[in-house]
């Protein structure tokens, strides 16, 4: 039943998600030499801001506005296969296709700046700018990449893709990976691209105003999302997964890396940023995208 | 105008519309009963035709419901109405010749309702490349004329075929640079933008929604049925279409951001969406991408601009500086304009993703992946202005105290944008739905058709997605999302006012400026490759060919130069030229 | 701890006042007594330092103390936060602000107060321009004794606030709530009838007001 599959995607996402936020955490600490708090922080803050005995509100804009942006996520999650040679954990990726999931992914923060702007904090709006102008700019390589993927699997279907993977695109179309992974830095939010969320430059950004069960949602939306964004990159360019532990491990390696990589750097301003970005990652990608579909590599 | 009297000739053109499309007529009519021997002229009603008429029809009854409030000057309607007729005339013609008649008609009718409230200007400018674009297209059909004697487009491809290489190419030269001009492609565009910003609110609307799509038209003609550009998949022509349209998709969507006033940036917005049809048009499978497009473009522009009609009417404003904070004195308009900004934005689950998807597979398909992805960044660069939209008008704080005793628009603005959003969300829901009547066109044009599966379904050969699952997927999670927050124990606090913000501790009064309104999107310039997009402009061309004409024609008032004497001898050597040129 | 070293001295005052707080237990079913257990294991510290007893609270957060451990972080604005530690002395000026910023958390939210200052004005007991004691302008869940406070002792403190928190005493929100009147009263008395601070750019140029 099909209402069990999305079901079972979901919890996973949810539980694996918040584990690996607060594997972040520790191995942040690590790498900062400290303790660092327990794994399963992120399920505590979640549950506590649940709790909280009030919400403050500034209307049914702002309500919805994290409603919206939960959606998006699960919805994003919900078209990304897990497995690609099985039927189970596949979800509604039978019905759309890797466009649709690319377009999906901007729904979410698009409904959420709705309420962020409603809420009449400027630090939010600008916080929500910077999110904008710096999503322009990651996600010219990442297309690239999937186009070509997409070109020369001769399909726009997540599963095929993965499915056709002989060798890990990774290693197949190295360039192609090198680019995406720039990109896929700056979409899971880590340093040296995570101007957005600045705690304490834009108070925060987009989360200035939230609080409570509204904050709970956007934490929770944030941990489904990143764990469907890792899906996306392994079925991609990872070759995909067999199997629960294989998934789990590919795609901890990969949030691994991103880990690290956000621990060693600084953060970009904005316009450094996408002048970073349009420039390396993409002209990597495009010299991959040449080589890849003019048939060396 | 009441809103009623108001209706009755765009009820009658839906009518005429409805007549047309269902009767399938053809005409046709030599013209020897005019001593013109040789010329037949016809109007036929194809499919493609009656696609652009319904539109036309369209733009025209939901520009009435809403021109019933305002008080246009004499004569409005009636321009209004030819102008209808014109276009009527354009898609309905079966040769160039009446083709011509109704696009000078349409060119003139349009330049007399800017008259109205246009700047000198603005109107020099509109008024120049509307002739230029005019006079270009009247070189490329008699070019045409030369070798097949006829204007029918029957005999159009033989006769493009027949041209000699140089002489085809300076046709299609001529052609794209007529249609361009109207398409509004960056380059092109140097009359659009004010021309949209200045003019009457509610025509607005119907230039951008419907005057556009005609060169759109012509090019989808000119394309298919003289040139057949499916022969051709590498030559120039693709190039320069594609080329073109990326660079409007691009530049027009960062000039977008840098606007102030609201017209101005829809009228960016117009450019960069339309830059979507040109490039797509460089391959012949394209037409199905670029009319579905036009679509939705027609739709999506027609209630974004009389949504900002209605703004303008209630509040006197146009600039987003002056505005802001609207969103709970007109909840009705803000959802609106959302459904217009989600579309606009191509997003699932509703109807813009449809006609991009469209479009991305095309491009795919022909294998031009560098322009795709640089049409998929474009697309990310208009969240930008997308944005800027919404929020300067509906979220943030309003920026003066007027702002916060306004009422809803008057229900003759409402009604349309109801309309239009709901048809924008059926198409969003079963994307499959204009597929057979998209077919159908395509059969007409001789082109390959898109695989049918439901009226759920859009496929093309690449695959499909399926638009209800995606639009049911978005409401149950919605819902459940929604039921799960409502039933948390935590109670929701109002904040107090709307300066109950997280200031630092501070509190802000009416004095502080709250409202991010027009500088956002200003810093985008400290970016290397937008700030070199922000500081040029066509502007800079146009005076440079300007003065080169200025410094040319001071080469002849040295010799024609106002002074009597000189005006003497060249009368006198003219008539010495004259009575030579007779005596031999 | 042996007894010998609570007889008298520092430490004793801790204790004393530890023990000495808001202890009005008004929940308890079971649910209460698990979220109670969730808000103890997280709690978000507002990043605003008030006085001069916020030198000590960028180490305890960092590397070298490490307060993450006890699933203790920083949040950037007041709607996030759980905690608002009052780090020292308060001047009227900063007073205003921080009654601003209390009023603008949400339920539940407790107060941690660091240093003598706000507990009967430490070093500043004669100036004309702080506050002595903080108890009437706001309830405080938990002193924490020192001028300044180390980072040990502020963990102390934490841990404190940690135990009332998962018995259900730290409830400075409910009694402000409740007695709103009487420190309203207490802050109109020192701040005059605006009690928030008015935003305005030229506020230091002394027109009266501050």
């Amino acid at each position: 039943m099909i209402i069990f599959d999305l079901m079972g995607m979901l919890l996973s996402a949810y539980i694996v998600g918040f584990i690996y936020y607060g594997l972040y955490r520790n191995i942040t600490a690590r790498f900062q030499r400290r303790i660092g708090p327990t794994v399963l922080q992120s399920f505590y803050d979640s549950i506590k801001f649940f709790s909280k005995k009030e919400s403050i509100s500034h209307g049914w804009m702002f309500y919805l506005g994290p409603v919206i942006m939960m959606t998006g996520a699960i919805m994003t999650l919900f078209f990304i296969p897990f497995f690609y040679n099985s039927e189970s954990f596949s979800g509604l990726s039978a019905y759309g296709n890797l466009f649709v999931v690319l377009y999906l992914m901007m729904l979410g923060p698009l409904g959420n700046a709705m309420g962020v702007g409603v809420s009449g904090s400027p630090f939010a709006v600008m916080g929500v700018t910077r999110g904008l102008t710096r999503m322009f700019a990651m996600e010219l390589p990442f297309y690239i990449a999937v186009i070509a993927l997409m070109s020369l699997n001769h399909s726009a279907d997540i599963a095929t893709i993965a499915a056709n993977q002989t060798t890990i695109n990774a290693f197949a179309y190295p360039l192609l990976f090198i680019g995406v992974l720039f990109s896929f830095v700056a979409m899971m939010g880590q340093s040296p691209f995570d101007v957005v969320g600045a705690p304490v430059e834009v108070y925060s950004g987009p989360a200035a105003e939230f609080s409570g069960k509204f904050l709970a949602l956007l934490m929770s939306q944030s941990a489904i999302f990143s764990f469907a964004k890792l899906v996306l990159m392994v079925n991609l360019f990872l070759g995909g997964a067999e199997g629960f532990f294989e998934l789990l491990g590919k795609t901890f390696v990969l949030f691994l890396f991103v880990i690290a990589f956000g621990s060693m750097y600084g953060r970009f301003k904005t316009p450094q940023s996408v002048d970073f970005l349009v420039k390396v990652p993409t002209a990597i990608a495009v010299v991959g995208l040449i080589l890849a579909t003019t048939g060396g590599q | 105008m009441k809103i009623i009297p108001a209706l009755i000739f765009p009820l009658l053109t839906v009518l005429a519309v409805f007549m047309i499309v269902t009767s399938q007529g053809v005409w046709q009519m030599d013209l020897v009963v005019f001593g013109l021997d040789n010329i037949t002229v016809g109007l036929k009603a194809t499919a493609l035709a009656n696609f652009f008429a319904v539109l036309i029809a369209f733009s025209l009854f939901a520009v009435s419901l809403v021109s019933g409030k305002q008080t246009p000057s004499k004569g409005f309607y009636f321009l209004l109405y030819l102008l209808t007729w014109s276009l009527l005339l354009i898609v309905y013609s079966a040769d160039y010749l009446l083709f011509f008649v109704g696009w000078e008609v349409m060119s003139i009718t349009t330049y007399l309702l800017l008259s109205y409230t246009l700047s000198p200007k603005a109107l020099v400018k509109y008024i120049v490349f509307a002739i230029a674009s005019a006079m270009s297209l009247l070189a490329a059909i008699m070019i045409l004329y030369s070798t097949s004697h006829s204007f029918l487009y029957a005999d159009a491809h033989q006769a493009y075929l027949a041209l000699s290489d140089t002489l085809s190419v300076l046709f299609v030269v001529l052609m794209l640079f007529a249609f361009f001009v109207k398409i509004g492609v960056i380059g092109f565009h140097y009359w659009l933008v004010d021309a949209y910003a200045e003019s009457d609110d509610f025509f607005t609307p119907y230039l951008s929604a419907v005057v556009s799509k005609m060169a759109v038209y012509a090019l989808i003609i000119l394309l298919v049925t003289v040139v057949d550009i499916s022969l051709l998949p590498k030559s120039w022509i693709a190039y320069t279409l594609a080329l073109l349209g990326l660079l409007s998709s691009l530049i027009a969507a960062f000039k977008a951001v840098n606007e102030d006033s609201m017209k101005r940036l829809l009228a960016y917005s117009s450019i960069a969406q339309l830059g979507y049809i040109v490039t797509v048009l460089s391959f012949a499978d394209g037409v199905s991408g670029a009319l579905y497009h036009s679509l939705m473009h027609t739709l999506v522009k027609l209630l974004l601009f009389i949504n900002v009609a209605g703004i303008i009417y209630v509040t006197s404003k146009s600039k987003f500086s002056e505005l802001g904070g609207l969103i709970y004195r007109m909840p009705q308009s803000f959802v609106m304009l959302l459904i217009g900004i989600i579309v606009l934005a191509g997003m699932p689950p509703l109807g813009g993703f449809a006609s991009k998807y469209l479009i991305y597979n095309t491009l795919l398909e022909n294998g031009n992946l560098l322009i795709l992805s640089a049409m998929m960044f474009a697309s990310a660069a208009a969240f930008l202005y997308i944005y800027k939209l919404i929020y300067g008008i509906y979220l943030g704080h309003p920026t003066s105290q007027k702002l916060e005793s306004v009422k809803e628009v008057p229900v003759g603005y409402l009604i349309p944008q109801y309309i239009i959003a709901t048809i924008l969300v059926v198409m969003g829901t079963l994307p499959g739905l204009v597929t057979p009547y998209l077919n159908t066109i395509l059969i007409e044009l001789k082109l390959k058709t898109l695989p049918l599966a439901s009226s759920a379904v859009l496929n093309t050969e690449t695959g499909g997605y399926n638009g209800l699952i995606v639009m049911a997927a978005f409401v149950l999670i919605f819902i459940v999302i929604l039921f799960v927050l409502l039933s948390l124990s935590s109670k929701v606090r109002e904040a107090k006012d709307r300066f109950d913000i997280a200031y630092c501790g501070e509190v802000p009064n009416e004095g502080t400026h709250l409202h991010y309104g027009f500088s956002m999107g200003k810093e985008l310039g400290r970016v290397g490759f937008i700030g070199v997009i922000l500081q040029n402009s066509s502007r800079y061309f146009y005076d440079f060919i300007s003065k080169q004409l200025f410094a040319f024609a001071g080469i002849f008032r040295k010799i024609y130069s106002g002074n009597l004497s000189m005006n003497f001898n060249i009368m006198a050597l003219f008539v010495l030229a004259l009575l030579w040129w007779s005596l031999k | 701890m042996e007894e010998g070293f609570l007889k008298e001295g520092f430490l004793k005052e801790q204790q004393v006042m530890e023990s000495d707080l808001n202890s009005d237990t008004s929940h308890k079913s079971s649910v209460d007594f698990l979220m109670d257990w969730f808000r103890k294991r997280s709690i978000f510290v507002l990043a605003y330092g008030t006085g001069c007893g916020a030198i000590e609270m960028p180490p305890t957060f960092t590397s070298r103390y490490d307060a993450e451990r006890l699933g203790i972080r920083g949040a950037a604005t007041p709607r996030q936060a759980d905690v608002i530690i009052v780090s020292g002395y308060c001047s009227y000026k900063t007073l205003r602000r921080i009654i601003r910023t209390y009023e603008q958390m949400a339920n539940p939210k407790y107060v941690l107060a660091l240093g003598s200052c706000t507990v009967n004005g430490g070093m500043y007991w004669d100036s004309y321009n702080t506050i002595k004691k903080l108890e009437d302008y706001m309830p405080v869940d938990m002193y924490v004794n020192g001028c300044m406070p180390r980072p040990e002792s502020i963990l102390e403190g934490f841990i404190e606030l940690q135990k009332e928190i998962a018995e259900g005493k730290a409830s400075s929100w409910q009694k402000y709530e409740e007695n709103y009147e009487f420190y309203r009263k207490n802050q109109e008395a020192v701040l005059g009838k605006t009690v928030a601070p008015a935003y305005d750019a030229d506020w230091y140029l002394y027109d009266g007001g501050l």
